[in-house]
């Protein structure tokens, strides 16, 4: 076991939660001159509807930034945090005690309320995106060893054979009674490719619940920005470049969204010279090569641009594209090919600048 | 000529200059450093150990004795909202940014920084 491992993402990690990585963004206003005298510019911020509350969080294997302007925003970011907590407790196959840690030891369950929904919508998006969105690569994604860190290249034979298993479709659920079960017994589930962006959807209605109408999360690198900025200018969410970790592959202009990006750059490892990076193709067991070397969803339904973001990684540039004209109602994507071309989806190409060639996929 | 070498130096300079890193232990500030002055930071805390170097206006994790290593492999960061973490140690290192230039009136500039970055 002489190989070495190197991981691009969260570092504990190996989560759970895909998507997440070591490197998050914060909050603008949290600058030097909040830490330390006033100057004299400051004024707007000491208005109320431009009082700032924001707090760091580790949870999830990642870190987070929680931040809400206005009056309630102290409040509203506490119940974010105790939200992402107790979501953490429920959804975490890292955790024994967790609803999936217990459903995926005795096969069936009655789901909470949380759980069921994603399941809900996990298997409505396997069936939209033809498979490329599937809980159920879980028993492939621990052969590769990504859940412990133990990284490993597992034989063919291996994965054809733990590939049977991987099929969303023979989890049977009643979306009444939440009550659910695995049609084979070898199956196991995983709600960490959506689990990130339910949890930023969640924290926008609690902050609005509070009458936040301005905030901003960043859960290990999975934004949602909830109105726009105090001043009334859109948020600007930078898209980390694939390649380097130093620069932004562009920035776009947003207000009540979420933004999220997927890439084989956030978590891999190297052994034998080959680099084997985290996002799996349910077809065929393997790290999805397809073209594509990072995809950015955005959509205003956080769940829906998690759980896509890496769809259209393993569906690679003309199947994402021809995706997104059949959904272009539900979001826009950019999709950064290997050959350093980046593609916007028609709805972008005013709110998102870049320094790189773009091209415009028209509907 | 002059002018011209000036502007260039301003660009070079563009995002570094009189910025600062904030080093945070589980939330807690555990200092604020120039990243206009190069030196050594050690960032000791029980069995934990990071050694964060400041060169040439540009922070990074020189050294970490957590099990999986990431936060070296994060690279070099100088501008505003970009972080190393070491979630092992739940050591965050963020680069805040001068209030001169948070106040510039630039913010809604092409070039501002962003307010967070999407990864």
């Amino acid at each position: 076991m002489k190989f070495r491992n190197m991981i691009i993402a969260v570092c504990l990690c190996v989560s759970v939660f895909a998507g997440g990585c070591g490197q998050s963004g914060q909050d603008t206003t949290k600058s030097i001159k909040s830490e330390s005298t006033a100057s004299s510019k400051e004024s707007t911020e000491q208005t109320s509807t431009d009082t700032e509350a924001s707090k760091d969080i580790f949870a999830m294997d990642t870190y987070m930034t929680v931040t809400a302007y206005g009056e309630k925003a102290q409040e509203a970011v506490d119940a974010a945090e105790a939200e992402i907590k107790r979501l953490d407790a429920l959804l975490s196959t890292g955790n024994a005690d967790s609803e999936i840690a217990k459903l995926n030891e005795q096969k069936s369950a009655t789901l909470s309320e949380d759980g069921g929904y994603l399941v809900k919508r996990a298997l409505e998006l396997n069936k939209e995106t033809d498979g490329a969105f599937d809980i159920a690569i879980y028993p492939v994604m621990e052969a590769w060893g990504f859940p412990t860190q133990n990284f490993r290249v597992p034989s063919a034979d291996e994965l054809t054979g733990l590939l049977k298993h991987v099929d969303a479709a023979k989890i049977s659920y009643d979306k009444d009674t939440r009550e659910l079960s695995f049609e084979d017994d070898q199956m196991k589930i995983d709600l960490g490719g959506i689990a990130k962006g339910y949890t930023s959807s969640r924290i926008m209605d609690i902050f609005k619940e509070s009458g936040i109408t301005s905030g901003l999360v960043n859960l290990g690198g999975n934004v949602q920005a909830l109105g726009t900025k105090t001043d009334g200018s859109d948020w600007r969410v930078a898209v980390q470049s694939p390649d380097d970790t130093e620069d932004y592959l562009g920035v776009l202009s947003i207000r009540d969204k979420a933004v999220i990006t997927s890439g084989g750059y956030e978590r891999y490892f190297e052994q034998d010279g080959m680099t084997y990076h985290h996002i799996i193709d349910p077809k065929t067991g393997y790290p999805a090569e397809n073209g594509l070397v990072s995809v950015t969803i955005v959509s205003s339904d956080g769940t829906l641009a998690d759980g896509l973001s890496t769809s259209l990684f393993i569906m690679g540039e003309e199947k994402a594209a021809e995706f997104w004209k059949a959904h272009s109602d539900e979001f826009e994507a950019i999709l950064a090919t290997d050959d350093g071309t980046i593609y916007v989806t028609e709805g972008l190409k005013d709110s998102f600048t870049t320094d790189l060639g773009m091209k415009v996929i028209m509907k | 000529m002059i002018a011209l070498a000036m502007l260039l130096v301003m660009q070079l300079t563009r995002g570094e200059e009189g910025n600062q890193i904030q080093v945070t232990l589980d939330g807690k500030i555990y200092g604020t450093y120039s990243l206009s002055k190069d030196q050594t930071i050690e960032v000791k805390d029980g069995d934990f150990y990071n050694r964060i170097r400041i060169e040439d206006g540009k922070a990074y994790m020189e050294e970490a004795n957590c099990p999986d290593g990431y936060c070296e492999e994060q690279g070099k960061i100088s501008g505003h909202t970009q972080t190393i973490v070491c979630l092992p140690h739940k050591l965050v290192v963020e680069v805040l940014e001068n209030e001169s230039k948070q106040n510039s009136g630039v913010s809604d500039s092409e070039d501002a920084a962003p307010d967070t970055i999407a990864k």
